[in-house]
């Protein structure tokens, strides 16, 4: 029964549209990702690619280690001779490029001296070049202290409680130092486009699972269906079968093609770096490496596919309209995105299920709960939440379809 | 196969389809007559558990249907009116996928699907796509679905509506072939249909069963006579205001018409025998030539 579900969904003309699409969006995705990472080389040219990444891997691997004091230093003497010289100090572009390509190497450890000598809420490229080699060594203790700053600050009053603000220090306090430090653009780039890609599998997987549980009535075969003797159990099941299978398979095949794509071109290094290495995720609170930030991306990705999906199922199982399955996970999308701005909102929506699509975006974001004593940070709420409702959605799934009564 | 409707009713808001029906149904071909909106429809969804009544039961065997659930299901076929199908799956396809949902083993199925395509005569069309089929090639594909699982109760809601008139002989013939140690239960506004292959005619009107019997049984209820009537042409318009005028049929020099009256409604008036179409004019009335596929 399964089988003929699964052939019911992917014989229609309209799925091989949407898989084509899919496709197309997949190759456009890790386009883009891809040229995330690009190399400067010694004549100031910019390029991407396998070998571009593999220079840059080479350059930044030269400074692969622990970030003590004594590498911050070196950075600082490397950062200063460079901006000392002919081309640094030059007029021309491509001559401003050709120092650039010196400083790659360790253009993450330099952002990350940016980002802590800044202030908590702004950066400034050129702040590294001011940093003394005394005032270095207090590189890890002004992460802390910008965080201290910027929660005492008027702007963020009454933002987090007491007990909210002593976790995001005590988090902080709480991530391994020295950092361990190695390339780990691949991953930077693959997180940083997996919510698109994520969100690409999800709208055009509800195309496919959108009929699932409505075809019946459009086609009128409902008849047939609900007479026969498995019509209201076994059949139900297999549908609901055949929906878990298209779900999984389109979004693991797409998440694996895309991962697999994006470190094979650009190194499968660092993935046991902690996020915040580099310039992207230096404030998040979540103390994870890259390998466990992709972990959580690609399952509460998952996660999200499934209860959005199952949804979208449920709904056209009840209303039997497969215009609105259709539009629920478009619906789940984008109108968190339009609300965005209303900061009153923002611990709600930041409970909503399309944040499951973008956990490496949530891993960044600042959106604390209390739940009696403890605090947490909105990523393992969502998944709990989420996983706990996509298993109350099956059953009744199961429920309020086998119970249809054709009028 | 013993079929009981214990005052079955079916009221959606203050409508009642199917009100307070009692009848007990055994093997054989009935035939259940009605206008639209005369209740087929529920009646017969209710018979397949697409529809709870909600008053009443149906007890087959002596147990209640809605109970018996799957066990009941699995002795059911059903082609319901609006006959829907899957467009991209072909004939075969479609046989497996619904012997899998009734249950019928995939051995079985196999070989019940290529004995059932051979009887429907969609041999050559067995692996073409339902959606290239004709209208009587997808009946008979409904049919076949219908028989997939060999039903004790084989349930069938206007099988011939759409048919042309040799589809729908062949039709008529299958269905009274397939009629041996079952209970047929045949819904459809072809008097004809009923009238060649019921044993036992079901007339059904605002949700009650009003008459039901044999072809003779009924007919011979009816309280009025029949009579031929050739009348010239200027005559017609009075003798249809009025009697009740089951057919009118037009010759070159006259008209030949078919009057229910108890009286003799002109002097050249021929007593004749009344058939199905006759009652079914009597007792539905003007409303039973609203549709086109009454007569």
């Amino acid at each position: 029964m399964t089988y003929f579900e699964l052939k019911k969904i992917f014989l229609k003309p309209v799925s091989r549209i949407v898989l084509t699409i899919l496709a197309v969006s997949l190759c456009v995705v890790s386009y883009f990702a891809i040229g995330y990472v690009d190399y400067v080389d010694e004549n100031g040219n910019n390029t991407i690619g396998i070998a571009a990444a593999s220079a840059l891997r080479d350059e930044k691997n030269k400074w692969a280690g622990y970030i003590t004091d004594d590498v911050l230093r070196k950075v600082l003497q490397e950062n200063a001779l460079i901006n000392n010289s002919k081309e640094y100090l030059s007029k021309d572009v491509t001559e401003n490029n050709k120092a650039y390509s010196k400083k790659q190497g360790f253009s993450d450890i330099r952002d990350m001296i940016n980002r802590a000598f800044g202030s908590f809420q702004s950066y400034n490229y050129y702040r590294a070049d001011s940093v003394t080699q005394e005032e270095i060594s207090s590189f890890y203790d002004r992460r802390t202290a910008n965080l201290v700053e910027w929660l005492k600050s008027d702007e963020q009053e009454n933002r987090y409680s007491e007990q909210e603000q002593q976790f995001l220090i005590a988090q902080y306090e709480k991530l391994k130092k020295p950092f361990y430090y190695e390339y780990a653009d691949g991953w930077a780039a693959l997180l940083e486009y997996a919510p698109s890609i994520i969100m690409l599998v999800v709208l055009t997987t509800g195309f496919l699972a959108a009929g699932i549980f409505s075809d019946e009535f459009q086609l009128k075969a409902d008849s047939v269906f609900f007479s026969a003797k498995l019509g209201r159990d076994k059949a139900v099941a297999a549908k609901i079968k055949a929906g878990f299978i298209v779900v999984t398979s389109i979004y693991w095949i797409t998440v694996v093609l895309y991962s697999g794509i994006i470190l094979t071109v650009l190194g499968f290094g660092g993935a046991g770096c902690a996020i915040q290495n580099g310039f992207s995720n230096w404030k998040a609170f979540y103390n994870i490496t890259y390998l466990q930030d992709y972990l959580l991306t690609v399952l509460g990705g998952y996660l999200g596919n499934l209860f959005i999906l199952f949804l979208s199922m449920f709904a056209s199982a009840k209303t039997h309209s497969k215009a609105l399955a259709v539009s629920i996970p478009f619906i789940l999308l984008f109108i968190p995105s339009f609300l965005s701005g209303i900061s009153v909102l923002s611990e709600v929506l930041g409970l909503l299920p399309d944040q499951l699509l973008q956990v490496y975006t949530a891993v960044k974001t600042f959106n604390l709960y209390q739940i009696g004593d403890r605090v947490v940070g909105a990523v393992p709420i969502i998944l709990t939440m989420y996983f706990i409702l996509f298993c109350i959605l099956l059953p009744l799934l199961y429920q309020v379809y086998r119970k249809t009564e054709i009028k | 196969m013993k079929l009981v409707l214990d005052n079955l009713t079916k009221g959606f808001g203050e409508f009642v389809a199917v009100d307070h029906i009692n009848l007990t149904m055994t093997n054989g071909i009935y035939g259940l007559l009605g206008v639209n909106g005369a209740g087929k429809t529920t009646l017969m969804r209710m018979l397949c558990t697409l529809l709870k009544p909600t008053g009443g039961s149906i007890y087959c065997n002596g147990k209640d249907i809605f109970e018996m659930d799957g066990e009941y299901r699995n002795l059911v076929g059903y082609l319901p009116q609006d006959f829907g199908f899957y467009p991209e799956f072909t004939v075969k396809d479609y046989l497996f996928y619904i012997a899998a949902i009734k249950g019928v083993r995939p051995a079985v199925a196999r070989k019940r699907t290529n004995e059932l395509i051979t009887k429907v005569g969609l041999a050559k069309a067995a692996d073409k796509k339902l959606k290239k089929l004709s209208g009587g090639m997808k009946r008979r594909v409904g049919i076949a679905q219908a028989m997939l699982n060999n039903p004790k109760i084989l349930i069938l809601d206007e099988p011939t509506a759409g048919l042309d008139p040799n589809e729908r002989i062949r039709f008529r013939n299958l269905i009274s072939g397939l009629s041996e140690e079952r209970l047929v239960l045949l819904s459809t506004h072809i008097v004809s249909d009923i009238e060649y292959t019921a044993n036992e005619i079901l007339m059904m009107k605002d949700g009650a069963i009003v008459n039901k019997g044999t072809l003779d049984e009924i007919t011979n209820t009816m309280p009025e006579k029949v009579w031929q009537c050739p009348v010239p042409q200027q005559e017609v318009s009075s003798i249809t205001k009025r009697y009740k005028v089951s057919n009118i049929k037009t010759d070159r020099h006259s008209v030949d018409l078919r009057v229910i009256s108890a009286e003799k409604p002109c002097e050249t008036a021929v007593c004749v025998s009344p058939s199905l179409e006759d009652v079914f004019l009597y007792y539905f009335g003007e409303k039973a030539g609203d549709d086109n596929d009454v007569l």
